[in-house]
């Protein structure tokens, strides 16, 4: 095994991704093979490399400290491995749900080229490279949202991609402060105390891990997404890759390159973003009506129990933020694909539409069932014990509130999860809708695979716990520390996992009482809180974009465009248009009267200008 | 060939070459282009032929003595060979896209001899080491942009011409007041005799006023949209490749590898481009004509180079001329994609055109490959450029300038994809096919080259690298 292994992850599936731009669309049997083959291929090395546990390359790059360096280690080889297994589950899912799209080819290159990015920036080990890959994803993320086709699809894909270029330019200018504190730029010599500037190096690259992983404010085209890209999209960056790189990131931010103290003040600021994003979206969610956009707002919310988790700065909390990170790309990649599946066979995913899908698509149903329960943390679920460790890391630091959040997130979730549930598969069958059928098996397998690992993951979460998370935190924890998460992981006779299932209690109640009064139509079950007074403005605001800081930041780069054209370019051009012209004609009328045609006249003119220019040159010789 | 043959040959052959076009369009049409692409082709290639001297460290500076001080100095060193290379390439390449974009024009002789010439006084205005001859090769290039500007010959085009000469020809003077104010200090016009000498802060003002009205920065700028009147191809030559960076250029080679700048020199400097980069860019994102937006954002882009340069450090002197690389292939490949655009719809307002991709799909991917570069996305190369100049400003301690560039950054992605969307996306305003295949050829090139030159840009960065080091005596 030498160290130029590791750079199969990345050029293996950049080298797929240009076939796929050159097999010509009819090759339809090829492009899959060689897609399957292909993220086969990559999920093998990635049980390879996670075996591995540890490899380093270096290849001189641009000098000054710029090398290409990767490396391997337990927390970059279990991200890896989770890539490729959501690859190769993605990748079977859309040979058959983009089996006749527009721009199959491209969806290809554009998924394998991002699997290629992902993997590089997961093993850099420098922040060049960290930052070529992370920032090359972008291309990733535009073209296959503009693959939706829509009207409105390549606005939403402009709107991902300032958004996010703008957190990735954040990231820079915190790489660059770094480098400059630090005088390196390998990643793992990097170790700074987060004060003064480094702690605004801390912020923005914070920003930056943040915007990819999608919480708030940086999440607002996710929705938009949900209905203007790809199923198939959705499940696999927003709610998978970008999920485990952002959080990869943002835990090594915390746990690396600064070391976060519990109690610091960037941990509360951290907890904080985690807390109002967990609440603000997920109330979002509560109220939507079409079932993709619905669980865009809930790849939202989940953001904010990881960021919470890792924010709380306490081992039990960090490892419970790194647990949901890897829970949630599974249920909610998973949810997603369950979406993909009923709109594949339906042909919609508005929630007034469907109904009653359960004994047409049993398997689906299935699937979406444990992937809702788990999301909405029912014991014994993987969702269950990673939001329990939430939980107890927020309680742990004292600061009730942040725990308060969480639980009330979960109340939201799980309510939301009975609505939808209620309206796509259970409740009365839809008569909007013709008869259906279960979908294909590549695309009910994925589905398959992720609700069996939420329950193994939950029942068996020693297995995950010791395997993936326990070591990322070795050495970070005080020296002798206890290190074991599992003790009470399933534990449900202690005060916190009461409150937790008395949050779905409530969660219930909250369906039932919202059914029973909208006039037993499930997907009007969050109308009585969404019309509550005051809060309905609000939602109302909030839907008509008004608390989308993309939406204000591109008022106000136009505004400033605007002032910096007509206060500074156009009165500069105006000087040059107006005054020097009218200067010069005015000047040049003075020389005209005096050309008189006298010799004299103009031996003085010759003479005088003689010596104002040797006047001119001998103060500068001087 | 020795190295001073080859230098020689690449200032002679374009200038020696543009006289002989209307001779060969005394014999037909094809010949002249024959020829003009020969000649730009043989000027592209001589100065890669010196790429391993300079990678090799090679340093060589020919003096041949005249009278009165004006020697005619030739430095030939790792900075004017790579600057050589990377103007005479995307010149070469635009001869080969005028081939089709000008067949029905007339005076075509007139154009390639200016083009030629343009051409050839780069490479010389490159290689000089005499403060008079870069002023010499400087008013050469100015006087073939006037003509080339008012190639179409209406009356507010030549106004627009006039006021490029105009005003490039002041700044041209004043930076002249410049050099005979060091002459008067220095007893010499010999760059290679002055280096490390502190200027006074006057002389860097004048000299800046030459740099800043080639380089088209803020408050020496609005001649530069105003020149959009000229053919496509001579935008692209002027705005993007070559001719804007003449001022950076004279920057790196006079305030860096020559002289010593004051110090409140250099902080007023980086604070004069980042403004000038500013509001450039807000212009772009207003202005609705396409050959306007993209020469704004040459303004803009050309800020950056000033900025990393003024930082004069390892990582921003090394981002900038990297920068001149990959700005020029990308800003060109854009022009040139406008070209293409302009010639086939003759509709310049991005407002009245869209749905371009489904007639052009392979402008409108070169377009959005040159616009990702130019914006600083990786894989592409101007990422890297980028990048590294911003770091430069970090390592400066300049952590608001560079957090402005960045601003700019961001402004930067929003104009030039607003320009892609009203362009090539949306509802088809004006459906028109690609023009002829020399220009589709072209745009391609330019755009497999911005990938390329990021995904390889550990090669240009070898050369950058050394050219930074060569420079840095201040460094050292």
């Amino acid at each position: 095994m030498t160290p130029k292994m590791l750079l199969l992850p990345i050029l293996l599936p950049a080298a797929l991704a240009v076939l796929f731009l050159v097999i010509p669309r009819g090759v339809k049997l090829l492009r899959e093979a060689l897609a399957l083959a292909g993220s086969a291929v990559l999920l093998y090395y990635g049980f390879v490399l996670f075996s591995l546990k540890s490899l380093e390359l270096r290849l001189p790059w641009l000098g000054m400290g710029i090398d290409f360096e990767l490396r391997l280690y337990h927390f970059s080889s279990f991200i890896l491995l989770a890539l490729a297994g959501f690859l190769l589950l993605i990748t079977l899912f859309s040979t058959v749900k983009m089996k006749d799209a527009a721009r199959v080819r491209e969806y290809y290159a554009y998924i394998f080229l991002a699997a290629a990015f992902a993997n590089g920036a997961v093993l850099a080990d420098n922040f060049v490279p960290l930052i070529f890959f992370w920032e090359g994803l972008l291309i990733s993320l535009y073209g296959l949202i503009t693959i939706g086709g829509r009207p409105t699809s390549n606005r939403t894909a402009v709107k991902a991609l300032l958004i996010n270029g703008f957190c990735d330019f954040s990231l820079i200018m915190g790489i660059g402060i770094l480098w400059a504190q630090t005088g390196t730029l390998t990643m793992s010599e990097v170790s700074v105390e987060p004060t003064g500037l480094a702690a605004a190096a801390f912020i923005m690259m914070m920003i930056g891990a943040l915007g990819k992983a999608g919480a708030m404010p940086f999440h607002t085209w996710i929705p938009d997404a949900a209905v203007d890209a790809p199923v198939g999209f959705m499940a696999f960056l927003p709610a998978a890759f970008e999920k485990l790189l952002g959080i990869y990131l943002l835990a090594r931010i915390t746990l690396d390159f600064f070391a976060l103290k519990p109690h610091s003040t960037l941990s509360i600021v951290l907890m904080t973003i985690g807390a109002v994003t967990i609440v603000l979206a997920v109330l979002m969610a509560f109220i939507q009506k079409d079932f993709k956009r619905l669980l865009s707002f809930h790849a939202v919310s989940q953001v904010g129990y990881m960021v919470l988790g890792i924010g709380t700065a306490v081992p039990f909390g960090i490892a419970g933020g790194l647990f949901h990170m890897i829970n949630n790309a599974i249920y909610k990649s998973g949810l997603f694909l369950t979406a993909g599946s009923v709109e594949h066979r339906a042909g919609t995913t508005e929630l007034s539409k469907l109904g009653g899908l359960r004994k047409e698509m049993p398997l689906t149903a299935f699937g979406f069932t444990v992937c809702a329960l788990a999301i909405s943390g029912l014991w014994p679920l993987n969702g269950f014990v990673s939001k329990e460790m939430v939980f107890h890391g927020a309680l742990e630091t004292g600061y009730t509130v942040f725990a308060i959040a969480a639980w009330l997130g979960a109340i939201f979730t799980f309510a939301s999860f009975l609505k939808t549930g209620h309206s796509v598969f259970f409740g009365e069958r839809s008569q909007a809708i013709p008869e259906v059928k279960e979908s294909p098996a590549p695309v009910v397998l994925p589905i398959l695979v992720l609700a069996g690992l939420c329950i193994t993951f939950g029942v068996y979460n020693k297995l995950p716990l010791n395997l993936f998370i326990q070591p990322i935190l070795e050495g970070h924890v005080e020296a002798g520390a206890h290190l074991d998460f599992t003790s009470h992981a399933l534990d449900l006779f202690n005060p916190i996992a009461l409150i937790s299932l008395g949050c779905l209690a409530l969660a219930f109640l909250l369906h039932t009482y919202g059914f029973l009064k909208s006039g037993r139509k499930p997907y009007l079950a969050s109308e009585p809180v969404h019309n509550l007074p005051g809060v309905h403005k609000l939602y109302d605001l909030a839907e008509a974009r008004v608390f989308d800081f993309y939406e204000q930041g591109v008022k106000f780069l136009h505004g400033l465009s605007t002032v910096l054209y007509k206060t500074v370019d156009r009165p500069i051009d105006f000087v040059y248009e107006k005054i020097v012209t009218v200067a010069g004609e005015r000047f040049t009328g003075i020389l005209k009267k005096a050309h008189n045609g006298h010799y004299a006249n103009y031996l003085a003119w010759c003479l005088a200008g003689l010596v104002v220019v040797a006047g001119a040159i001998g103060l500068l010789l001087k | 060939m020795s190295v001073e043959n080859i230098v020689l040959l690449t200032i002679f052959v374009p200038i020696i070459g543009s006289f002989a076009i209307p001779l060969a369009s005394l014999l037909s049409r094809s010949s002249r282009s024959v020829w003009a692409i020969l000649v730009s082709s043989v000027t592209a290639v001589l100065p890669l032929t010196l790429i391993p001297f300079a990678l090799q460290g090679g340093e060589q500076v020919v003096r041949l003595n005249l009278a009165l001080g004006l020697d005619f100095v030739l430095v030939i060193d790792a900075l004017a060979i790579f600057m050589a290379g990377v103007s005479s390439f995307v010149g070469c390449l635009i001869v080969v896209y005028s081939v089709g974009y000008i067949h029905n024009e007339e005076h075509q002789s007139e154009y390639y001899l200016m083009v030629l010439l343009f051409i050839g006084s780069m490479m010389g205005l490159v290689f000089s080491g005499n403060l008079i001859f870069i002023y010499l090769f400087w008013e050469i290039i100015a006087i073939s942009c006037w003509r080339l500007i008012g190639f179409y010959r209406k009356p507010d085009f030549v106004i627009k011409a006039d006021k490029a000469f105009l005003v490039t020809f002041f700044g041209a003077v004043v930076m002249l007041l410049g050099f005979i104010q060091i002459y008067g200090l220095t007893n010499t016009f010999d760059i290679t005799a002055m280096r490390g000498t502190l200027i006074p802060g006057s002389a860097v003002l004048l000299i800046l006023f030459g740099m800043f009205s080639k380089s088209a920065t803020i408050p020496l700028h609005t001649w530069l949209p105003d020149a959009g009147v000229a053919p496509t191809t001579v935008t692209a030559l002027l705005h993007a490749a070559v001719l804007v960076k003449i001022g950076v250029y004279a920057f790196a080679r006079l305030f860096l590898y020559t002289f010593r700048v004051p110090d409140d020199w250099q902080t007023i400097i980086p604070i004069l481009v980042v403004v000038s980069s500013l509001v450039s860019a807000g212009a772009a994102a207003v202005e609705n004509d396409i050959k306007r937006i993209l020469a704004y954002s040459t303004v803009s882009q050309i800020g950056y180079i000033f900025l990393g340069f003024s930082m004069a450090n390892p990582a921003g002197v090394s981002g900038s001329l990297l920068f001149i690389l990959m700005h020029g292939l990308a800003k060109a490949g854009l022009f040139l994609c406008a070209g293409i655009v302009i010639h086939a719809t003759h509709e310049k307002d991005i407002r009245q055109t869209g749905g371009l991709i489904k007639t052009m799909p392979v402008t409108a991917v070169a377009f959005l490959v040159c616009a990702f570069s130019v914006i600083g996305l990786p894989p592409f190369g101007g990422f890297f450029s980028k990048f590294l100049v911003i770091m430069g400003t970090v390592q400066a301690g300049e952590i608001w300038l560079a957090g402005a560039a960045l601003f700019i950054a961001v402004l930067t992605m929003y104009y030039l994809m607003k320009v892609f969307s009203l362009v090539f996306l949306g509802e088809a305003k004006h459906p028109a096919p690609e023009g002829t295949k020399s220009m589709v050829y072209v745009v391609a090139a330019l755009a497999v080259l911005s990938l390329a030159a990021g995904l390889f840009a550990a090669y240009p960065m070898k050369l950058v690298n050394i050219a930074t080091a060569q420079m840095s005596w201040w460094l050292r």
